[in-house]
């Protein structure tokens, strides 16, 4: 069966309500015009605009299937007060022709309940909600449609009527839903909303009077508003690990781009610079009219004088830890490593990469290099055991062993004593080995664990002084000729 | 009279060198320990805040695997002063190969950049970072203006720039450069191991090391061997290279040497 899933303000003076059936609102207005539902589509538009949302605040969260919720505690202030930021809010939106009603208060539910129930554009003075909640009704309480019914069909009409009904009676009643929804809408209970994006104070704008969409322009309000955060971190002794510059743009859109860096800094220089090549991959569409700037991951950041003779010392722009930021910036996280040690016999995974830089060596004094008894085998960073040095492993390996050719051994057990690799023989003059090293079995389905998974690694040397590392797969077992297999190559 | 003659060379040569050099302060070199390599090297040694490039000999153009441990041998003792970057094109270097060897992997911060543009770029940006001794980068090949801009960065903080020169899998051979401004260009491949007498198995990695080009200096060949690999005295010697065999004197053949002159 057909039913309305929501009308327009036409359709409802005529009489039409949701969740009326489609013939019957049909006999009522012959000429209705409908169309089919679309709840993914709903929920797409309403992720859209909580993302627009984020210019007024960094946390937003959507109240499906037809709200959000905006979190503008300490941001208000951006746009002179509450009051003018629900003026600016209202402006932007109505222009994008959307059906809405505003409420700010101090917890979610009452801001839900008089949105939904109150008079549109209600501000609620700080602790005032109380008053402006008795009149509304019952379901102004987002309450489960049960006790909505038990409500109703006792005749209570307005909230004021449920807020006199002593605490315990009202639970046993209605159920603890009903007490826990009063609580949060009066702000005695505490509730958690769902943010789009984690909250962060860290969070500043600057709107233009034109839009732009120069390039320099982009890359100067970048400078300025990263420039504008970045005191405030400095004001409060804070540095940020993480940021993100989102621009608003005159459609609605909001391209943003991010850096990290690998300790918590709050040098604006420095974090405009790595913002700089990412600015070319952001299309300004008709023009910018706002940018935003928020920091994640802020930790307080012990200040360093910047010392007196510049000249002599090295600036901080020099340093490792710049370095490392503008390499993972351009590059991305996984481009620059520093190989640790993993216990594993299996060679591919004896090597662990690690961020070239420990966010705990700040406490250690900062990207000064570590000191030699830090910097010494595996003290420090992992506990892993380092790398035998004892046992010889190649300069390079290859990701996937390399497939030889012809080769010919004498006895089982043995080295080659020739093979052919990328088309060329190789006669072997020395060689070492073997050494068997086991798959990991304890890792895998019991019943995949054969001796066909374990590999006997030979060292060998050609004629010319070329030394190889190559492993025969499996072992001698009468079936045809084993495998073998280059992966790597020493010195 | 030629000891007159010597006498004015030397003293011309120190005063081009005082112009060369400017205001930069002398950066030392690196002595390998042994006269008969340091005396063909300008100085004495290998000389840092330079760039240096290493090539590889037959099938190690394409793989690298000798020279680059012969880089990370002769940086050894720089990366224990500070950190060292090795700029790669394919992931393939192997940090345990390295730590036998005796070079400190808790040093070496590994880059990988998508080409040899960029690779030059991330040389560039690293040696001229302080905290940076040593800085090594695969690429084909090394143009004029690229050289530098290499040298100008070691100049700056006063890092060691190795160049290795390697060829993509597969890829055919660029044209070589024309000129090079690197202070010394080195080609490795391996030599074979002797082991100890009564000893099975491999010995201690040899490499087949011709100078080719040494500015100040003058070239040589030898085969050096790889002291205490896969020891645990690995990294403890004076120098992780020893002098095995002393192949030729340039200085015998005056003919290539005045060709090397022109090249060079």
């Amino acid at each position: 069966m057909r039913r309305l899933a929501a009308v327009s303000a036409e359709a409802a003076k005529l009489g039409l309500h949701v969740g009326q059936k489609a013939t019957d609102a049909m006999a009522l207005v012959p000429e209705l015009q409908t169309a089919d539902a679309e709840p993914e589509a709903d929920a797409q538009a309403l992720t859209a605009l909580v993302d627009w949302c984020v210019r007024f605040s960094p946390a937003v969260a959507a109240d499906r299937p037809d709200g959000l919720f905006l979190d503008i505690s300490g941001v208000a202030h951006l746009w002179g007060g509450e009051t003018e930021m629900m003026a600016d809010f209202r402006n932007r939106l109505s222009g994008s022709g959307l059906e809405f009603r505003l409420a700010i208060a101090d917890t979610p539910g009452a801001a839900w309940a008089l949105a939904h129930y109150g008079r549109d554009g209600t501000l609620a003075p700080p602790n005032g909600q109380a008053e402006l909640l008795k009149p509304l009704p019952p379901p102004a309480l987002r309450l489960d449609p049960e006790a909505a019914a038990q409500i109703e069909r006792l005749g209570l009409r307005r909230l004021d009527q449920l807020m006199d009904i002593p605490r315990a009676p009202l639970g046993r009643r209605f159920g603890a839903s009903t007490l826990e929804r009063l609580d949060q809408a009066l702000g005695r209970s505490a509730e958690a909303l769902a943010f789009r994006r984690p909250p962060t104070p860290w969070v500043t704008r600057l709107a233009f009077f034109e839009p732009i969409s120069a390039p320099e322009d982009m890359a100067r309000v970048t400078q300025d508003v990263t420039a504008k955060l970045c005191a405030r971190l400095e004001a409060e002794g804070r540095g940020g690990r993480r940021f993100e510059v989102a621009f608003h743009r005159v459609d609605g859109k909001a391209p943003s781009v991010a850096v990290g860096l690998s300790l918590p800094g709050r040098d604006a220089v420095r974090i405009a610079r790595l913002f700089q090549p990412k600015l070319e991959t952001v299309d300004p569409g008709f023009g910018v009219e706002s940018v935003t700037i928020a920091a994640y991951a802020v930790e307080p950041v012990s200040g360093r004088q910047v010392r007196l003779e510049a000249g002599l010392d090295a600036a901080v722009e020099d340093g490792l830890v710049p370095l490392i930021d503008r390499l993972t910036n351009r590059l991305g996280p996984c481009a620059v490593w520093r190989a640790t040690p993993f216990e594993s016999h299996v060679p591919e995974l004896a090597v662990a990469r690690e961020p070239p830089i420990l966010p705990r060596a700040e406490a250690r004094g900062g990207g000064e290099p570590r000191n030699a008894v830090e910097g010494a085998w595996g003290v420090g960073e992992t506990s892993a055991r380092p790398w035998d040095r004892e046992a010889p492993r190649p300069v390079r390996l290859f990701r996937r062993p390399e497939p030889l050719e012809q080769v010919v051994a004498l006895l089982p057990d043995d080295p080659p004593v020739q093979f052919r690799w990328r088309g060329r023989v190789h006669r072997v003059q020395r060689a070492e080995g073997p050494e068997r090293i086991g798959e990991e079995w304890w890792k895998g389905d019991i019943g995949d664990v054969s001796v066909g998974h374990v590999r006997d690694y030979y060292r060998v040397e050609d004629a010319e002084g070329g030394r190889f590392w190559l492993f025969r797969a499996g072992l001698y077992n009468g079936e045809g000729p084993p495998k073998w297999w280059l992966h790597g190559l020493f010195a | 009279m030629s000891d007159f003659r010597a006498k004015r060379i030397a003293a011309l040569a120190a005063k081009i060198a005082a112009i060369e050099s400017g205001a930069r302060p002398e950066l030392g070199v690196l002595p390998f320990g042994d006269p008969r390599m340091d005396e063909r090297l300008a100085g004495g040694g290998l000389p840092l805040g330079r760039w240096h490039e290493i090539a590889g000999a037959g099938i190690e153009v394409e793989t690298s695997a000798a020279p680059a441990a012969f880089a990370a041998l002769m940086a050894a003792p720089l990366a224990r002063r500070g950190e060292a970057v090795w700029v790669l094109r394919r992931d393939d270097l192997w940090a345990p190969g390295l730590a036998g060897l005796g070079f400190p992997p808790e040093r070496l911060i590994q880059v990988c950049v998508r080409d040899e543009a960029e690779a030059l770029a991330v040389m560039e940006d690293a040696l001229s970072t302080v905290g940076v001794s040593a800085v090594f980068a695969e690429v084909e090949a090394v143009d004029l203006t690229a050289g530098r801009r290499l040298q100008l960065a070691c100049e700056r903080r006063g890092g060691t720039g190795f160049v290795l020169k390697r060829r993509p899998f597969g890829g055919t051979a660029k044209v070589e450069a024309a000129g090079s401004v690197s202070t010394t260009r080195w080609r490795v491949g391996s030599a074979p191991s002797e082991p100890l007498a009564g000893e099975f198995g491999l010995g201690a990695p040899r490499f087949h090391v011709a100078l080719e080009r040494s500015r100040g200096g003058r070239s040589g060949e030898w085969i050096l061997e790889a002291q205490g690999a896969y020891s645990w005295e690995a990294g403890d010697v004076a120098h992780p290279l020893r002098l095995v065999a002393d192949l030729g004197d340039r200085e015998l053949a005056p003919a290539s040497e005045r060709h090397e002159r022109r090249a060079a």
